[in-house]
């Protein structure tokens, strides 16, 4: 065949083919002024900065592959016109016997890699900004799923918000999901992100609003029989007044409702003398089951507690008071129920009130 | 293993030669028949049979959908349906089709062998699809698997009795995959006829040659997934259950590891059927032999190291989701260098449109418009957006349906003449092309922007914004059912009333068509010896030993010993 | 098709019988194929134990001593022990020395036995004095018991097989030219012994 090969014919193209090939070009460039002028936003809004971003890449990917699919499909039917066996030819005709031609394989080698660069470091830069390089600090919120419904938490609101998600325009967001029965997803079309809502794991979107409105927040894994009517809860972006508002008023309204399990015990623990190596052993006989020893986000039952007293991203505890000494300490004695988990209270654990020292100073001890 | 004892030489015979007495009962030529041939032919009717009915399936999906609240099925049905109706056309359709059937009835031919390596082997190996098959729809009886194909734990997990019965189901017939797998690769690697070297091999044969090792080793991983999710539903063994201290995302990577290079096992050997339909109607080589075949090894290769794209939202660390990325858009470059060389073999051509070959060029315009959304998705920015949502249902019927079941259709046209001795009526097949090529775009284009503007997969109702949408969808969709229809009556009534084919009615070069139609049980009288690649149609054919073919000479006879 | 050539089992003497050597090439092929599959199944679920090890509630999980690691070690001996034998089971067949070659694969049935009765012994401990279970002990005891056990299965089914190997030659089934069976089950017995190493290391030495 290799040999054979150099046998092959001459082939000329004809002046047919030329003609053909300027008009695909010409048929390109509408397609490509077609997607740089496509109103997406007029479909969509984009509500956040990363939507932008995330818009200018499908542009480019549409506008190329449009060029791309109107060559191959171009040939594709020119060819299958202009060389269709006619009436006229022998019955035994047949075609031109062409078995290669390394440059012109070369080249399509050559060309689809460089696009795929080109599109690589496009996708590699726009993912950067998003994945990695998204500072994302101004304000925490966590949403967790549930079927077949949306929860919010905000940093100071005790509890969970159940209708909306409120947001401030300009202020960058870290959002972190995640859910207590099957795995949902986070997905508002408008700001083209979305999450997986991983039960036992917590997964972090970063983003930045940018126009005031109300989008659906849609679950796109398949989550139970009721999957189909998750869209029905909304993200609200509104103005800074507005959002401090709506923010403030859910922080009075929850400021009373402390956990709701009864109280065990009474008066503050002493908290002073309490050993961390002590409390480490506490820690693994006890506590270990339900709780890493690592990042919030390395959750088992309850959330990692690597930090706990020290993590700047959660400056506050399940129950939404702040990270305080004290603060563990109650949750220990109390035990805590809300949607991120069931947490026995000191009775039912088994700790005595030294105990919770050492485990408050061990805890503590974890940076 | 029998005794031979070693004085008894065998005249020049070895495994090529060792020709066992044709069958002469219904059962053991029909039934549980050793014959490579007719294993195929089983499997593509059994395939068949599970088509019609996934595809009734789909049909309820889209009725269903043509209003916004449903009204046809309640939404769990609903959930059945469609989880049933992919893992059925994924499992017990398309890939059994595409390998057990055409695989099985093609490729042993086209290397000039008798049968394959293991012929009682690939009789065990049809023999677990079926039942298989039945468990899979049986299971609407107990409750049906209602989470999807992928069927994600937790959800699974919470799903109802007949989950399991689905995790057996697809078992048995990724165990079928693996012995059709071993079984294939053994046989390319050992049973070509003499003078049959890799680069004169026909491309069907590189096709299946690339997809075996990944029916062989991805389907294990599969195996071992699905034993997993069993033992933790039926056992209570924690793998993926969190509260156990398992990890749902486990299951996506084990699912995954085997599902990715799934998507390739269902389109390689579709490559290879193109790749010989182009060349017989062009009457032309085709062109880029060696980069055509090479590229579908590199696809296979590939397709081991993408699997983490379908997971980039499930958590996956930011640094694992860059190298999958690249990998995934690396796949378009082998791709391009197929579709590229198909395009480039219709010039210069005189190129006779038969339906096969109207479904072949069909094919390369519709699977590129599939490749290319897929290149979409693997940008990991735009796949935040598109995930799971009607973007990917787009994406995915374009390359299975607007790919692999094109080339299924194909195939059917084109070796149909091989399989029954007849012709099937190619006036019919016109309309089935153009009928199913208008109703497949019409129902499966809009899902882009639909999936882009917001509505999610699998679900059972939807927000009214989207129900003209959908409606012009399900009316194409009825459309293609219709040209579907039309082609399983051509495909009947051809059986029995076809014109009669002749050996080689499409003057087609490969070893197949140089024999009878239906072929002879022991496929040739005499081995041949081959001394040239098969697509040069300048030349006469570069076989040697096929003289009698076309004869009354006797076949050869059974060895006495066996 | 060339007349086969190169092949695991052949000796000086040459294999006279073309369909055979052909079949066995063949099968031999069908044969290590299958293990690599086989492979591909015990590296998925070492992968999930590893995946799972390495997410989540740290490792070993609470409650959970190390294993008895002595034990162990000294079962894996006797099971490498095993594969010595088989090894020479196999050489003195070829070398026509059948008395020695039924006396290796004998002590091979018993040390395969072994190793089984070792693991039971290893289970029961497991399960009645430490109270870890293979569902009740979290991904620990999910991944021990299923990969261990899978391998013990395939010892079981390879004592199984080596007892059918003896019975086939001790009833002339195999000549000094054609065993392809004893190949196989050499192959096997080795492959077993080789995801014991693996197994071995992953779950009583990391």
């Amino acid at each position: 065949m290799s040999q054979r090969s150099r046998n092959d014919p001459v082939v000329t193209l004809d002046r047919n083919f030329w003609v053909v090939t300027a008009g695909f070009a010409v048929l390109s460039i509408v397609g490509v002024i077609f997607w740089i002028k496509f109103p997406i936003t007029q479909y969509l809004p984009a509500a956040v900065v990363e939507a932008d971003e995330i818009d200018q890449l499908f542009r480019f990917l549409a506008a190329s592959s449009t060029v791309l699919f109107i060559y191959v499909v171009g040939y594709l039917i020119y060819f299958s016109i202009a060389f269709r066996r006619r009436a006229s030819d022998p019955p035994d005709a047949i075609g031109v016997q062409v078995h290669d031609n390394h440059n012109l394989e070369l080249w399509w080698t050559i060309g689809p890699a460089i696009f795929v660069i080109v599109m690589a470091v496009f996708s590699v830069r726009i993912w950067y900004g998003i994945e990695v390089n998204n500072p994302g600090n101004g304000l925490t919120v966590e949403s967790i799923g549930h079927q077949w419904n949306y929860t919010f938490r905000y940093p100071g609101v005790h509890g969970e918000i159940p209708d909306a998600m409120h947001l401030p325009v300009d202020v960058p967001v870290t959002l972190e999901v995640t859910s207590t029965d099957v795995i949902h997803s986070f997905w508002v079309p408008a700001m083209r992100l979305k999450a997986d809502m991983v039960p036992g794991a917590i997964n972090t979107l970063r983003f930045t609003p940018k126009y005031p409105g109300t989008y659906a927040i849609i679950c796109t894994e398949f989550c139970g029989v009721n999957h189909s009517v998750m869209d029905k809860q909304t993200v609200v972006i509104q103005r800074r007044a507005d959002f401090d508002k709506w923010y403030s008023g859910w922080v009075a309204k929850t400021k009373n409702v402390s956990d709701a399990l009864p109280k065990v015990g009474a008066g503050a623990i002493l908290l002073t003398g309490g050993n961390a190596a002590a409390g480490q052993k506490v820690f693994a006989a006890t506590c270990s089951a339900c709780h890493a020893v690592g990042p919030f986000a390395q959750r088992i039952v309850g959330p990692g507690l690597k930090g706990v007293l020290h993590d700047p991203a959660h400056p506050t505890l399940v129950d939404g008071d702040s990270a305080s000494t004290d603060n563990v300490a109650k949750i220990l004695r109390n035990g805590y129920a809300g949607s991120m988990g069931q947490m026995p209270n000191q009775t039912t654990n088994r700790l005595s009130d030294k105990d919770i020292a050492n485990l408050v100073a061990y805890l503590d001890s974890l940076k | 293993m029998q005794t031979h004892d070693q004085t008894e030489l065998h005249d020049g015979g070895g495994v090529a030669d060792h020709i066992h007495p044709e069958p002469q009962t219904f059962v053991r030529k029909y039934i549980f028949s050793i014959d490579h041939k007719i294993i195929g032919i089983q499997y593509l009717i059994t395939g068949s049979v599970f088509f019609v009915l996934a595809g009734l399936l789909a049909e309820v999906i889209r009725t269903q959908l043509m209003h916004a609240n449903g009204g046809v099925v309640d939404a769990n049905t609903y959930n059945e349906i469609y989880s049933v109706h992919g893992s059925a056309m994924v499992w017990l359709v398309v890939i059994p089709l595409l390998t057990g059937g055409f695989g099985n009835f093609v490729f042993p031919l086209q290397i000039g062998a008798r049968d394959v390596a293991f012929p009682w082997l690939n009789m065990l190996s049809f023999w677990i699809f079926p039942p298989a098959g039945l468990m899979l729809f049986g299971s609407f009886l107990m409750g049906a698997p209602a989470a999807g194909w992928t069927e994600y734990p937790p959800m699974s997990l919470q799903g109802q009795a007949g989950t399991s019965m689905w995790c057996a189901a697809i078992f048995l017939v990724g165990v079928s995959s693996t012995l059709t797998g071993i079984n294939f690769l053994v046989t390319i690697l050992k049973m070509r006829a003499p003078g049959m070297t890799f680069t004169r091999m026909p491309l069907f044969v590189w096709a299946q040659f690339a997809t075996a090792p990944l029916l062989m080793i991805a389907t294990t991983a599969l195996a071992a997934a699905l034993a997993a999710l069993f033992m933790e539903r039926q056992f209570g063994v924690p793998f993926f259950d969190p509260t156990k201290g398992g990890s749902p995302v486990l299951w996506q990577h084990m699912f995954w590891f085997y599902s990715h290079p799934a998507v390739y096992i269902m389109i390689l050997p579709a490559f290879g059927m193109i790749s010989e339909i182009l060349p017989t109607f062009s009457r032309k080589p085709i062109f880029g032999y060696k980069m055509i075949a090479f590229s579908s090894v590199a696809i296979a290769l590939l397709g081991f190291t993408v699997w983490a794209h379908h997971m980039f939202t499930s958590g996956l660390a930011p640094f694992l989701q860059l190298p999958f990325m690249i990998m995934t858009m690396l796949i378009a470059i082998p791709t391009g260098i197929k579709i590229f060389s198909w395009v480039t073999t219709l010039w210069g051509g005189k190129i006779r449109f038969t339906t096969a070959m109207l479904f072949a060029v069909g094919f390369i315009a519709t699977f590129t418009f599939g490749g290319i959304t897929g290149i979409f998705l693997s940008a990991v920015p735009f796949d935040l957006h598109a995930h799971g949502t009607y973007f990917i249902v787009a994406h995915l019927h374009y390359v299975l349906v607007g790919g692999s079941l094109m080339g299924i259709l194909a195939g059917t046209f084109f070796w149909f003449p091989k399989m029954t001795g007849r012709m099937m009526n190619e006036k019919l097949g016109k309309w089935t092309f153009w009928l199913f090529l208008i109703g497949m775009n019409g129902a499966f284009l809009p899902m882009h922007y639909q999936g882009l503007l917001g509505m999610p997969r699998r679900v059972a109702t939807y927000d009214p914004q989207f129900q003209t949408i959908n409606q012009i969808e399900s009316i194409f969709s009825y459309v293609m059912t219709f040209a579907l229809l039309l082609f399983f009556g051509n495909l009947l009534y051809s059986i029995r009333n076809g014109k009669k084919a002749g050996s080689n009615p499409w003057g087609a070069r490969t070893l197949e068509w140089q024999i009878p139609s239906p072929p002879h049980y022991y496929n040739f009288k005499h081995v041949p010896t081959v001394f040239a690649a098969p697509y040069d149609f300048a030349e006469p054919l570069p076989y040697t030993g096929l003289e009698e073919e076309l004869t009354d000479a006797p076949g050869p006879q059974p060895a006495s010993v066996h | 098709m060339a007349v086969a050539s190169v092949s695991y089992d052949t000796h000086e003497e040459p294999v006279v019988d073309r369909l055979y050597a052909e079949t066995r090439d063949l099968r031999l092929q069908g044969f290590l194929l299958f293990l690599v599959s086989d492979v591909v199944l015990f590296s998925s679920f070492i992968f999930a134990y590893l995946y799972l090890r390495n997410t989540g509630q740290g490792f070993p999980p609470p409650g959970i001593g190390r294993l008895d690691v002595a034990f162990a070690a000294f079962n894996s001996m006797v099971l490498f022990g095993s594969g010595c034998t088989m090894h020479y089971a196999l050489e003195n067949w070829k070398h026509g020395n059948f008395n020695r070659y039924a006396t290796c694969l004998i002590a091979t049935i018993i040390l395969g036995a072994m190793f089984l009765g070792g693991q039971g012994y290893e289970y029961t401990s497991l399960i009645v004095r430490d109270h870890v279970t293979w569902s009740g002990s979290g991904i620990f005891g999910a991944s021990f018991f299923t990969l261990t056990g899978m391998h013990g299965l395939h010892v079981f089914l390879g004592v199984c097989y080596l007892t059918v190997l003896l019975l086939q030659s001790a009833h002339g089934v195999y000549t000094k030219q054609k065993f392809f069976g004893l190949t196989a089950g050499t192959l096997y017995w080795h492959f077993v012994d080789v995801i014991w190493v693996v197994l071995f290391s992953i779950f009583y030495l990391i």
